[in-house]
């Protein structure tokens, strides 16, 4: 049972940083109808430059005052001049990129942040090299908080969760509450009549998108430490986050937020409790024992051989059951 | 073309002289490149060679295909590859079971033909639940679908092969009274030449159907469609199922020539790469996926002997030609078809302007080129030595002189063509209206 | 005889707003019937609504006698029903005459087919060159589309609402932005090619109402308060109150 709690625990942070990730992606969807198909490049940048920051940071400071507290502290830096600096390259690939094809379209649109997203995952490549980085958590943050049933919960891992609440429940109090959000709602729905009013929409755009894949920087740099930092990130984290963004509905959050939970800890889940197809197969009246080629690979599926594949059966799912996805409001 | 006035000749021998002639004409490209396919074996020999052109001739099909989607019916999908590789998957095992006497000997010249009902089984099914939406869902949808067909590849292990991929040995003796041996690479060259164009003229054929005709205007404007009896998806979903067909065939011609297939035949990479080729060949024309696919397979051989930076030249080509030219190569060549059309010398007058523009951009190329190589040696942890060969020349990625000589390039090469640039737009302009103008008739 | 059209009680609601409130029309066969009202009283969600772009959230709908209400577009024109739109909504990248074929492919028959070339249909063609004649694009057949003059646009426009077979005619404003001369060519062409059919109009441009129509509906705030002759919907007192205010 503490086993199952401690999964889910690892499933909520997992899918608090898909959260992350696809609250961006909706929020840039829903202000400029893009989806930012290179959201997840950002996210992996945001890993690279937390690890490179971070790690120059912490060498400087080791190398003046000695002890751990330079990691920690180079970290802490990381995690405001990270989201930062990926925000503002996201601002700038807005301001002449995606500003200037927008005419042509938007499968235009959506070609050319796939375009950035392999170009970037290239340069990352061969700025960066292919090996992973071994990016790890400071020390300092790296100790068990409490224990629960024999299990020891990470404070780190305990702090990316609250970072990542923190988030959701200030980009809620930002769209509801402020006048910022308000012109941001506004915006969404009728750009031209809120370019009337004074505002300047483009900047609106450019910032919002900038807004968005500082989101994304700092999942990676949250995340990076817990996931692994490498290339290959991206091309990984990428489609389950499309996946979520579909299966929540466009361009809600809440939506976004529960399936994000959802897939996290369906992941979680699986991978720890392993369940075996074999019980399964047995009762269809299967001769498990001695299944030989595919049927050998089908009866011996597990949950967790299964489980970078449940997201998509997900998906597949609700697009047969209810297209519109769970809070779906925007059609495409 | 004049025709021989002869007073002698019967009515009938004309007429079938008219016949013959007019054939040549209406059909003049594709039999140019049915002698071209013929006889380019002969031109460039070598066994390379030859593995280029019979991938070239895969990628032709398989663009074509991808392009019944996106440039015929307006649907952009990034998994299109599962239909391609799922195929070639079906193919190999079937090629074993007769190897292996488990099956009645097909032979393999049908195999195709199989291969397309397995892309058309599988087109249809995905199709089914994917059609439902369209625009920008469409497209995730199709993500999704492939990165699952993709781990299940992987999860699958007895019948995909794992990371390794199965294989295959497609000789299992003669066909067609001893004239064909599929274990030289020249026969199955030709096998996919034929096969090429039989797919190629159907897929032209049927953009000339009702059900062309209707996609076309259901990527215009759906609603319409909607509005004159047709139901949209359905339209889209016979589509998508036409489309995964023809993908098989290629899927299977690869797998017949390659003797195997892997899970890189069903990865998001190999459908990012048949809409790079169609992409950049352009999707409003017909001939542009074709286009794409020859000039993209021949540069990724080309490149990739000399160069471990192709992905991002691929990267940064298609970059290039979504910010400036979204109709790709083709879409520049339709630009001048109104000037041609009346009257074909006005192009004279754009050479010079062209030709310059051209070599600016060659200069800016090479530049970017230089900039990248020299790059890519300084940041390569596996090498050593920042010694290299760039343009045959022996140079060394740490010097000053190289990089300043190559930013020099680069940046001289973006200067001339902002300095050209202009000039070639203008002669454009120029030549289209006084193509307009004569069309008018003034 | 059954009814062309008729409406009974029909609403609709986009959240919490009512624009359409128990609405009740009845159009006769082979009648011509113009539905006029001031702003914003709800005709385009009207023709949304038997056209099948929007559901209705309550009432009736029946196409000589069918119920139509919340069907897809094309089972409803399949049904028989066929509208134009306000704002031109042609296939920009197609010939004149393709557009129109594509109009009347599937009256044709044609449905999905792929196994044959659709030039080789010469009963088709001949089809779509006639009906390109009635409406005077014959001469202009092989024009792109969207390079034609605004007036040939709507008159396309037509051709491909009559392509389809249908003999029940949703037009929505087709004089819209048209000058004077422009708008009587119009007005001709359409009573010349819409003869045995039954025809709803929404219009603003009062003149042509008052030439096309058997009997004019007046639609204020989502209801049909009158119908009735031109004659007596011009007297109609409610009416002149609706568009003129209290001091009529």
């Amino acid at each position: 049972m503490e086993a199952v709690i401690f999964s889910i625990f690892n499933g909520l942070l997992y899918g608090m940083l898909l959260f992350m990730l696809s609250s961006g992606l909706t929020l840039i969807f829903s202000m400029m109808g893009i989806l930012n198909f290179a959201h997840a490049a950002f996210f992996m940048l945001g890993a690279y430059f937390a690890y490179y920051l971070t790690g120059g940071i912490a060498a400087v400071l080791a190398g003046l005052f000695g002890g751990a507290g330079g990691e920690l502290i180079g970290f802490l830096i990381a995690l405001v001049a990270g989201p930062l600096l990926v925000g503002v390259i996201g601002a700038l690939v807005q301001r002449y990129g995606l500003r200037f094809v927008h005419r042509f379209g938007h499968v235009a649109e959506l070609l050319f942040t796939f375009g950035l997203f392999l170009l970037i995952e290239e340069l990352v490549q061969m700025f960066f090299g292919k090996v992973p980085k071994n990016y790890k958590t400071p020390e300092l943050l790296d100790f068990a908080a409490f224990s629960g049933g024999g299990l020891d919960y990470n404070f780190y891992r305990l702090f990316m969760l609250v970072v990542a609440i923190g988030i959701f429940v200030g980009l809620f109090l930002m769209m509801t509450r402020t006048r910022f959000g308000l012109i941001i709602r506004a915006a969404l729905t009728h750009p031209h009549t809120t370019a009337q009013l004074g505002h300047d929409v483009p900047k609106v755009f450019m910032w919002t998108f900038g807004a968005g894949c500082a989101l994304a920087g700092l999942a990676g740099v949250l995340g990076g430490s817990v996931l692994g930092t490498e290339p290959a990130m991206a091309v990984q984290l990428g489609p389950i986050v499309f996946v979520v963004i579909v299966i929540g509905g466009l361009g809600s959050l809440e939506g976004a937020l529960i399936a994000s939970l959802f897939i996290g800890v369906l992941n979680d889940l699986s991978i720890s409790m392993d369940i075996k197809l074999t019980g399964f197969f047995e009762s269809l009246g299967v001769d498990v024992v001695g299944a030989e080629g595919v049927m050998q690979d089908l009866v011996n599926l597990s949950s967790a051989k299964l489980a970078p594949v449940l997201p998509y059966i997900l998906l597949v799912l609700v697009l047969i059951f209810r297209p519109r996805g769970l809070l779906g409001q925007r059609d495409v | 073309m004049a025709r021989s006035a002869t007073t002698t000749a019967t009515a009938s021998e004309t007429r079938n002289g008219g016949l013959v002639i007019a054939f040549l004409r209406r059909y003049s490209v594709w039999l140019i490149f049915v002698a071209v396919a013929i006889v380019l074996p002969w031109i460039l020999p070598g066994g390379a060679a030859r593995t280029v052109m019979s991938q070239i001739g895969v990628a032709i099909i398989f663009a074509l295909a991808y392009n019944m989607l996106l440039g015929q019916g307006g649907m952009l999908s990034f998994g299109h590859a599962i239909y391609f590789g799922l195929a070639g998957f079906c193919i190999v095992h079937l090629i074993q079971a007769v190897q292996d006497d488990e099956l009645i000997a097909i032979p393999i010249w049908i195999m195709p033909l199989i291969g397309g009902l397995v892309g058309l089984f599988f087109g249809c099914l995905v199709g089914y639940v994917s059609t439902r939406r369209a625009g920008t869902i469409f497209a995730m949808i199709s993500l999704g679908f492939g990165e699952m067909v993709s781990a299940m590849v992987l999860v699958v292990v007895s019948f995909f092969g794992g990371e390794e991929g199965i294989q295959t040995d497609r000789a299992y003796g003669t066909d067609l009274f001893g004239l064909i041996d599929w274990t030289k690479d020249i026969h199955v060259y030709y096998l996919i030449t034929i096969w090429a164009f039989v797919a190629v003229a159907a897929m032209y054929a049927i953009t000339k159907t009702p059900l062309g005709r209707i996609s076309n205007a259901a990527r215009d404007n759906p609603e319409r469609v909607a509005f004159v009896g047709y139901n949209t998806q359905r339209v889209r979903w016979a589509v998508f199922t036409l489309s995964g067909f023809f993908a098989g065939v290629a899927g299977a011609l690869h797998s017949i020539s390659f003797e195997q297939a892997g899970f890189e035949m069903v990865n998001v990479e190999r459908s990012g790469a048949v809409l790079f080729m169609a992409y950049i060949g352009g999707v409003g024309l017909f001939a542009g996926p074709v286009i794409g696919a020859v000039l993209i397979t021949a540069l990724e051989k080309l490149i990739t002997d000399v160069s471990h930076a192709w992905p991002l030249y691929l990267g940064l080509f298609f970059m290039v030609v979504v910010m400036f030219s979204p109709g790709g190569i083709a879409g520049v060549l339709g630009l001048h078809e109104r000037i041609w059309k009346v009257d074909w010398r006005i192009l004279g007058r754009l050479t010079k302007p062209y030709l310059r523009a051209a070599g600016a951009t060659l200069f800016a190329a090479i530049g970017a080129v230089c900039v990248v190589e020299l790059t890519h040696t300084l940041t390569n942890e596996e090498v050593r030595t920042t010694e290299m060969k760039l343009f045959w020349m022996a140079t060394d990625a740490a010097s000053v002189w190289a990089w300043l000589a190559a930013l020099a390039i680069l940046g001289g090469g973006i200067w001339l063509c902002r300095l050209t640039y202009p000039g070639a737009r203008e002669s454009y302009d120029n030549a289209i209206k006084t193509a307009t103008d004569r069309a008018l008739g003034k | 005889m059954t009814l062309a059209l008729e409406m009974t009680d029909v609403r609709k609601s986009f959240g919490p707003t009512e624009i359409i409130r128990g609405l009740n029309l009845a159009v006769e066969q082979g009648e011509r019937h113009a539905v006029i009202g001031p702003n914003g009283a709800g005709k385009s969600t009207l023709f949304n609504l038997i056209s099948g772009r929007y559901n209705v959230s309550a009432g009736s709908i029946r196409l000589r006698g069918e119920e139509v209400a919340n069907l897809a577009p094309h089972e409803i024109n399949r049904k028989g029903l066929a509208r134009s739109f306000q704002v031109t909504n042609i296939f920009p990248r197609m010939s004149v005459f393709e557009n129109v074929r594509c109009g009347h492919l599937w009256a044709a028959g044609e449905k999905y087919s792929f196994w044959h070339s659709v030039n080789k249909r010469g009963r088709i063609t001949r089809e779509v060159e006639e009906l390109l004649e009635r409406t005077g694009l014959l001469a202009k057949r092989d024009f792109p589309a969207a390079l034609l003059p605004y007036a040939d646009q709507r008159a396309l426009e037509l051709a491909i609402t009559l392509a389809s077979g249908a003999d029940v005619l949703l037009l929505d404003e087709p004089t819209a932005g048209m000058s004077h001369s422009e708008t009587e060519q119009a007005v001709a062409l359409i009573k010349r090619v819409t003869e045995g059919k039954t025809l709803v109009v929404v219009e603003h441009d009062m003149g042509v109402v008052f030439d096309i129509a058997d009997r004019i509906s007046v639609l204020v705030y989502g209801e049909i308060i009158a119908t009735d002759v031109p004659g007596k919907i011009r007297k109609n007192q409610r009416v002149q109150e609706a568009y003129l205010g209290e001091a009529a």
